[in-house]
C-alpha cells in the first residue's frame, strides 16, 4: 500500500509541476486559435522559464528578506498543498492530514507572502495591487471555505479525501441544489484567486486594471521564474482541486498501480478541458471594472452560503 | 332562523345579493363606458383621455383642458348607483332580523356565511355607501364643470366604485378566509384606478404608493393565511374544511401554536397594512388625500373597517388556539404606534384631506385597542365605533371635497372663515357645515356614537387590570393631542371672518340630503342603538365578546 | 416515482428556484431580471408538477400548468411589454439607458447579496417551527420558499424603478405561492383561481401606473415620487 500511496503522492507533485507550464501553454494556445493567431506552442511557459532561470536575480534597494523569501515561499506552500490535495488518489500516506482548513490556509499563505513583498518594494503599484489583492483575498477564502464546507456536511467530515470518496461512492450528493451552488461558488473564487479575467487579467500590465501582475513588476531572473511557475502550480492546483471535487470519477479510492495510472489520465483530461473552457471563456468575457469585482465575490460568497445552508437544511435530517 | 321551509333559497339570495347586485352593475358601467367610446374595443386606460373625443376631431391633448363648452349634463346614471348600497342596506336589515340573537345562514356549500358580525358590518357598508353614492353625482359635476373629468371617466368612475363595493360585500359575507384575502385584495386592485383618477403627479404617485404597498401587505397576510391552512391540514382537518371560518373556530385549540403564531402575526402586519395599522400605513395619508372625495369617504368609511373585521375573524381563531395574550400583546403595541405616529402628524398638518386621513389611522388604532382588551363591552364599543366613524368619517371626507372644489386649496391656512363667507358661494355653508358637525362627531362630542365608543373603551380598558389601564391612559393622553390638534385646525377653518376675495365659483347646488342622513344616523347611534342592540351583542359574541 | 429520486429532483428545483431569486438581486439590466423572473416561474411550474406526480394528483398537475403558463409567460409578458412601452420613444435620448437599469439602488449590489445572504438564515430560523410540525422532504424545503419572500420584499424595499419593485413584488408572491406548495401542496383551487387572478390584475394596474408614471414625471425612478409627505 505504502509504495502506491507514496507514489501518488510524487505522481501528483511531478505531475502538477511538470503539468502547470503545459497548462498554461495549453491555455494561450487555445486562446490565440479562437483569437486566429497562430500562438506561440503549448511549450513557451517552460522555455520563459528556463530563460529566465538563466538570467541573474536581481533585488531592488531597500527591500527586505519579505522580497527575497516570497517566491520561495509561493511555491513551497503550493507545493505542499499539491501534496495534501487528493488529485490522483484519495488514499495517500498524507491523507489523514489533508484538511480543508489547512489547504486552504496554505493557499492564502502564498497570497499574503507576495502581498507582502509587493508592498516591501516600496513602489507604488507594489502597495496599491497588494491592497487590491489581499481586498479580493478577504472574499475569496471565505467562499472557498464555505463551499467546501457545504460539501463536507453530507460527508460529516472536512478531510479532502473523505469528502471525495464520500462524492465517487454516491454521487447523487453533487447534484443536490447543494452541489450545484457550492460549485459555481467555488468556480467564481478560483477565478478570483488565480486572477483569471473576469476578475483580473493576467496577460496586462496596464496600471489602472492589473492585481497581480502589479505585484510582481520588480522581480527578475530566477525570482520571476519562481513567481510565474508559482502562479501556475496555483491555477492548475485549484482546477484540479476543482474537478476532484464535483467531478471525482477515476480518482483511484483504492491503492493499486492500474487505477493510479488511470487516474493520472484522466486528471490530465479533466484539467485540460476545464482550462481550455476558462480559455475559451476569457476570449469571450470582459474584465469585470475594479468597482464590480466585490459584486462578483460577494454573489459567489452567497452562493457558498445558500450552498451551507441548503445542504445543512434540506437533505441534512435525512 | 325564522322561515326554515324558504330558508334555503332565500338566505342563498340575501348572502349572494349583496356582492353579485353591485358586480352586475359594475359590468354595465364598464359595457356602458365601452359603448359610449368611439371605435377602439379595449380602450387601455392610459389613453382613455384621447379615446373619449368624438370621432372625427383630430386627437389634439385634450385630456386636461376642457371641451369648447362644458356642458354638465346630469348623468342618466348617476342615480343608479344608489341602487347597490340600497340592496345591501336591505340585506343586511334581513339578515340582522334573522340573526341577531346570535347563529348563522349559511349558503353555497359553507362559501358565504352571515352571522351578527357579517350583518353589522354589511349595514355600516351599506350606509357608508350610500352616503357616498349620494354625494357622488354632485361632486362629479362638479369635476366636470372644473374639466377635471370626461364623460368618459365619468363611466368608469362609477364601474370602479361598483365593483370596489361588490369586493367589500364579499369579503364581509363569506366564510372561507381564502376568499376573504382575495376580497380584500381586489379592493386594492379596484381602488388603485379611483386614487389615480385625476392623473395628476400627485395622485399617480398616491396610487403608486397605495398599491405597492398593500399588495406586499396583503401579501404577506396571504402568506399567514397559507401557514394556517397549513397549521390546519396538520390538526386533521380536510381540504374542503381547513380555511373555513366556523371550523377553524371550533377546532382552534388542535392548531400547532407555533405555526399558528407565526401566522397570526403576518396576518395582523398584512391586513393591518389595509386597516392603516403600523408599520404599513404610509399608503393611507397619500390616498384618502388624493382620491376624489366619495372614493375617500368608502376607504377611509368602511375599507379600513373591512379589512379590520379580518382581523376580528382571526382573533377568534389565535384566542382559542394561543390564549388571550399573544393577540393583546400585539395588538397593543400596534394600537399605540399607530396612535402616536397619527396623533404625533395631526400636530403638524397643514393639509384638511390628510388631517383626516391621520384622523382615520387615530379611529382605527382605538379600534385595535378596544380589541386587544377584548371584553364584551370593549367588542361592542369596537363594533360601535367602526359604525359612528364610518358614518362620520365618510361625511367629513364628502365634505372636504366639496369645500376642495369651492375653495380650490388643500391647505388649511388658506381656508378661512367657511361658515360666515355664506352668501357668496352658494354651496359654501351647507358643506362647511356639515364639515364642522363631522369634525365634531369624530372629536366624539355627544350626542354622537363615537362618545359612547370611546367612553366603552375607555371603560373596558381600566376595568380590564393595571397593565391595560395604563395602556389606556396613555391611549386617552394621546387622543387627547390628536382632538386638539384636529380641534384648533378645524375651528380656523371655518370660524373666524370670511376673506374678502373669497372666490366666485360655479353656482351648482350641493346635494346636503346624504350628509344630513350620515350625521343623523351616527347620532341616533350616539342616543339609543334601539333595534340594533341585540344584533351589537351578537356580533360581539361572534368575535369572542362571551 | 422512487421516493430519492423525488427528493433529489424537490431540491434541485428548489435550488433553482431560490438562485433565481439571488440572480435577480444581481443583475441591473431589467430586461435580464424579467428574463430570470420567467425561468423562477418555470420552477415553480415544475414544483407543482413534481408534487403532484409525487401525490398522483392531476389536479395539481394541472394547477402547475396553470401558474407555468401565468408566472413564466403572462406576467413577464406583460412587464417586458411595460419595458418595452418605456423605451420605445426615448432611443434618441441619452436617458434611453436609464430607463431600463437599476442604476443606483438603495443599497448597492455588493451589500445586498450580503444581505440576501442574512435573510436566508433569517428565513431558514424562522421556518423552524413549520419544518418541525411534518418534517417531510417538503417541508423541509419550506425555508427556500420564506427566503424568496424575504428576498422580494427586500427587492421591493431598495430598488428604485417602479418595473423593478414590480418584480420584487412578484418574486414575493412566487415565494408565498412556492410556501404553499411546499407546505400543504397548494391551498384550494378556488382560493388559487382567486389569488393568480388578483397577482395578475395587479400588475396590469402597475403596468398602466408605470405608463402613467412616466407620462407624469417623464421617468420611473420612485426618488421622483417625493411631492406627497408631511
Amino acid at each position: 500500500m505504502s509504495t502506491v500511496g507514496y507514489a501518488a503522492v510524487a505522481g501528483q507533485i511531478v505531475v502538477v509541476g511538470a503539468g502547470a507550464p503545459l497548462l498554461t501553454g495549453w491555455m494561450r494556445q487555445v486562446r490565440s486559435r479562437l483569437e486566429g493567431r497562430a500562438g506561440a506552442g503549448v511549450l513557451q511557459p517552460w522555455r520563459d522559464i528556463r530563460k529566465l532561470l538563466g538570467k541573474e536575480a536581481i533585488t531592488p534597494a531597500g527591500t527586505g528578506p519579505a522580497f527575497r523569501i516570497a517566491p520561495a515561499l509561493l511555491v513551497a506552500t503550493t507545493v505542499v498543498a499539491t501534496a495534501l490535495v487528493p488529485l490522483l488518489s484519495t488514499d495517500t500516506p498524507v491523507s489523514g492530514h489533508a484538511d480543508l482548513i489547512v489547504v486552504v490556509a496554505l493557499i492564502a499563505l502564498g497570497t499574503l507572502a507576495l502581498a507582502l513583498a509587493g508592498l516591501d518594494t516600496g513602489t507604488a503599484f507594489g502597495g496599491m495591487s497588494a491592497s487590491r489583492e489581499m481586498t479580493v483575498a478577504a472574499l475569496v477564502e471565505p467562499t472557498i471555505l464555505l463551499a467546501v464546507f457545504a460539501l463536507s456536511i453530507p460527508a460529516g467530515t472536512t478531510n479532502l479525501p473523505a469528502i471525495v470518496t464520500g462524492a465517487v461512492e454516491e454521487p447523487a450528493r453533487l447534484a443536490s441544489p447543494a452541489g450545484l451552488l457550492a460549485t459555481a461558488a467555488l468556480a467564481v473564487a478560483v477565478l478570483a484567486e488565480t486572477g483569471r479575467i473576469p476578475v483580473d487579467n493576467p496577460s496586462t500590465h496596464l496600471e489602472l486594471t492589473m492585481i497581480h501582475e502589479a505585484m510582481v513588476l520588480e522581480y527578475a531572473g530566477g525570482d520571476l521564474a519562481l513567481v510565474e511557475l508559482g502562479a501556475q502550480l496555483r491555477l492548475t492546483l485549484l482546477l484540479g482541486l476543482l474537478s476532484s471535487l464535483f467531478a471525482p470519477w477515476g480518482i483511484a479510492t483504492s491503492a493499486s498501480w492500474t487505477t493510479l495510472a488511470l487516474a493520472l489520465v484522466l486528471f490530465a483530461a479533466k484539467v485540460a478541458l476545464l482550462g481550455a473552457v476558462l480559455a475559451a471563456a476569457e476570449v469571450f468575457w470582459a474584465k469585470v471594472r475594479l468597482f464590480r469585482v466585490p459584486e462578483l465575490l460577494a454573489g459567489s460568497f452567497l452562493l457558498a452560503l445558500l450552498a451551507v445552508t441548503s445542504s445543512y437544511f434540506l437533505s441534512g435530517g435525512s | 332562523m325564522p322561515h326554515l321551509a324558504a330558508g334555503a333559497t332565500s338566505s342563498a339570495l340575501l348572502l349572494a345579493a349583496p356582492a353579485v347586485v353591485p358586480l352586475v352593475a359594475a359590468g354595465m358601467y364598464a359595457l356602458i363606458g365601452l359603448r359610449a367610446s368611439p371605435p377602439v374595443a379595449v380602450v387601455p386606460p392610459a389613453r382613455r383621455a384621447v379615446a373619449a373625443l368624438p370621432a372625427g376631431e383630430a386627437p389634439v391633448l385634450v385630456a386636461e383642458a376642457p371641451g369648447p363648452e362644458p356642458v354638465v349634463v346630469r348623468h342618466p346614471g348617476a342615480w343608479a348607483t344608489l341602487v347597490s348600497p340600497a340592496v345591501i342596506l336591505v340585506c343586511g336589515g334581513l339578515l340582522a332580523a334573522a340573526v341577531r340573537y346570535g347563529g348563522a345562514l349559511s349558503a353555497y356549500s359553507g362559501l358565504l356565511r352571515a352571522d351578527a358580525l357579517t350583518a353589522w358590518m354589511l349595514l355600516v357598508v351599506g350606509a357608508v355607501a350610500l352616503i357616498s353614492c349620494g354625494f357622488a353625482p354632485a361632486y362629479m359635476a362638479g369635476e366636470q364643470a372644473a374639466g377635471r373629468a370626461t364623460d368618459q371617466s365619468l363611466w368608469h368612475y362609477h364601474a370602479l366604485v361598483q365593483a370596489f363595493l361588490a369586493a367589500m360585500c364579499l369579503a364581509v359575507v363569506t366564510a372561507n378566509l381564502g376568499v376573504l384575502w382575495v376580497a380584500v385584495e381586489a379592493t386594492t386592485i379596484v381602488t388603485a384606478f379611483l386614487v389615480g383618477h385625476r392623473r395628476t403627479r400627485t395622485s399617480v404617485e398616491a396610487a403608486w404608493k397605495y398599491v405597492v404597498i398593500c399588495s406586499a401587505g396583503i401579501a404577506l397576510a396571504f402568506l399567514g393565511t397559507v401557514l394556517i391552512y397549513y397549521a390546519a391540514r396538520q390538526a386533521g382537518i380536510a381540504e374542503a374544511w381547513a380555511l373555513d371560518w366556523p371550523t377553524l373556530v371550533a377546532r382552534a385549540d388542535r392548531l400547532d401554536p407555533a405555526v399558528t403564531r407565526l401566522g397570526i402575526t403576518l396576518i395582523v402586519l398584512g391586513f393591518g397594512a389595509k386597516a392603516g395599522l403600523v408599520p404599513l400605513h404610509a399608503w393611507l395619508p397619500d390616498a384618502h388625500s388624493q382620491a376624489p372625495a366619495p372614493v375617500s369617504a368608502l376607504m377611509s368609511g368602511v375599507l379600513l373597517s373591512v379589512a379590520f373585521a379580518a382581523i376580528l375573524r382571526y382573533r377568534v381563531i389565535a384566542n382559542a388556539a394561543l390564549g388571550v395574550d399573544f393577540t393583546r400583546v400585539l395588538l397593543t403595541g400596534i394600537a399605540l404606534l399607530t396612535l402616536a405616529l397619527a396623533a404625533g402628524l395631526l400636530l403638524a398638518q397643514r393639509d384638511y384631506k390628510r388631517m383626516l386621513a391621520y384622523s382615520s389611522m387615530e379611529h382605527m388604532s382605538l379600534i385595535a385597542l378596544g380589541t386587544a382588551i377584548g371584553s364584551p363591552l370593549a367588542l361592542s364599543a369596537v363594533l360601535l365605533h367602526i359604525a359612528g366613524h364610518g358614518l362620520a368619517k365618510s361625511v367629513a371626507f364628502c365634505a372636504s371635497g366639496r369645500i376642495l372644489q369651492l375653495t380650490g386649496t388643500v391647505r388649511i391656512g388658506r381656508v378661512r372663515g367657511l361658515l360666515t363667507r355664506a352668501p357668496a358661494p352658494a354651496g359654501a355653508p351647507a358643506p362647511a357645515g356639515a364639515f364642522g358637525l363631522a369634525v365634531v362627531a369624530l372629536l366624539a362630542f355627544p350626542p354622537f356614537s363615537l362618545f359612547a365608543s370611546e367612553l366603552g373603551i375607555a371603560r373596558a380598558g381600566f376595568a380590564a387590570g393595571t397593565g391595560l389601564g395604563w395602556v389606556t391612559a396613555a391611549a386617552l393622553l394621546l387622543v387627547l393631542i390628536a382632538f386638539a390638534a384636529l380641534a384648533a385646525r378645524t375651528a380656523r377653518m371655518l370660524l373666524g371672518p370670511a376673506p374678502a376675495e373669497a372666490r366666485p365659483t360655479g353656482s351648482e347646488t350641493t346635494t346636503v340630503w346624504p350628509l344630513a342622513l350620515g350625521l343623523a344616523a351616527c347620532a341616533a347611534l350616539g342616543m339609543a342603538t334601539g333595534p340594533l342592540t341585540d344584533l351589537l351583542h351578537a356580533a360581539a359574541q361572534a368575535i369572542g365578546g362571551h | 416515482m422512487s421516493d430519492s429520486l423525488y427528493t433529489q429532483l424537490l431540491d434541485v428545483t428548489c435550488g433553482a428556484f431560490l438562485l433565481a431569486a439571488v440572480i435577480v438581486l444581481w443583475r441591473r439590466e431589467l430586461a435580464a431580471i424579467v428574463r430570470v423572473f420567467a425561468l423562477q416561474g418555470v420552477a415553480l411550474a415544475a414544483l407543482a408538477v413534481l408534487l403532484g406526480a409525487h401525490e398522483e394528483r392531476w389536479d395539481l398537475i394541472g394547477v402547475g400548468i396553470g401558474i407555468g403558463a401565468l408566472r413564466a409567460g403572462a406576467l413577464p409578458y406583460l412587464v417586458r411589454r411595460a419595458l418595452a412601452a418605456l423605451t420605445e420613444d426615448r432611443q434618441g435620448y441619452a436617458t434611453g439607458g436609464t430607463e431600463t437599469r437599476e442604476t443606483q439602488p438603495l443599497v448597492n449590489v455588493a451589500a445586498s447579496l450580503l444581505t440576501a445572504a442574512l435573510l436566508t438564515l433569517l428565513a431558514y430560523a424562522v421556518s423552524r417551527p413549520l419544518t418541525d410540525l411534518e418534517p417531510t422532504p417538503a417541508t423541509r424545503a419550506l425555508p427556500v420558499g420564506l427566503a424568496v419572500v424575504l428576498i422580494g420584499f427586500f427587492v421591493l424595499v431598495t430598488r428604485r424603478r417602479a418595473l423593478a419593485q414590480v418584480v420584487g413584488f412578484l418574486l414575493l408572491d412566487n415565494g408565498i405561492t412556492a410556501t404553499a406548495f411546499l407546505a400543504t401542496s397548494g391551498v384550494p383551487l378556488i382560493v388559487e383561481l382567486g389569488v393568480s387572478f388578483d397577482v395578475l390584475l395587479a400588475v396590469l394596474v402597475l403596468q398602466i401606473l408605470t405608463t402613467r408614471m412616466r407620462e407624469a414625471f417623464g421617468t420611473t425612478d420612485i426618488d421622483d415620487l417625493r411631492e406627497l409627505h408631511d
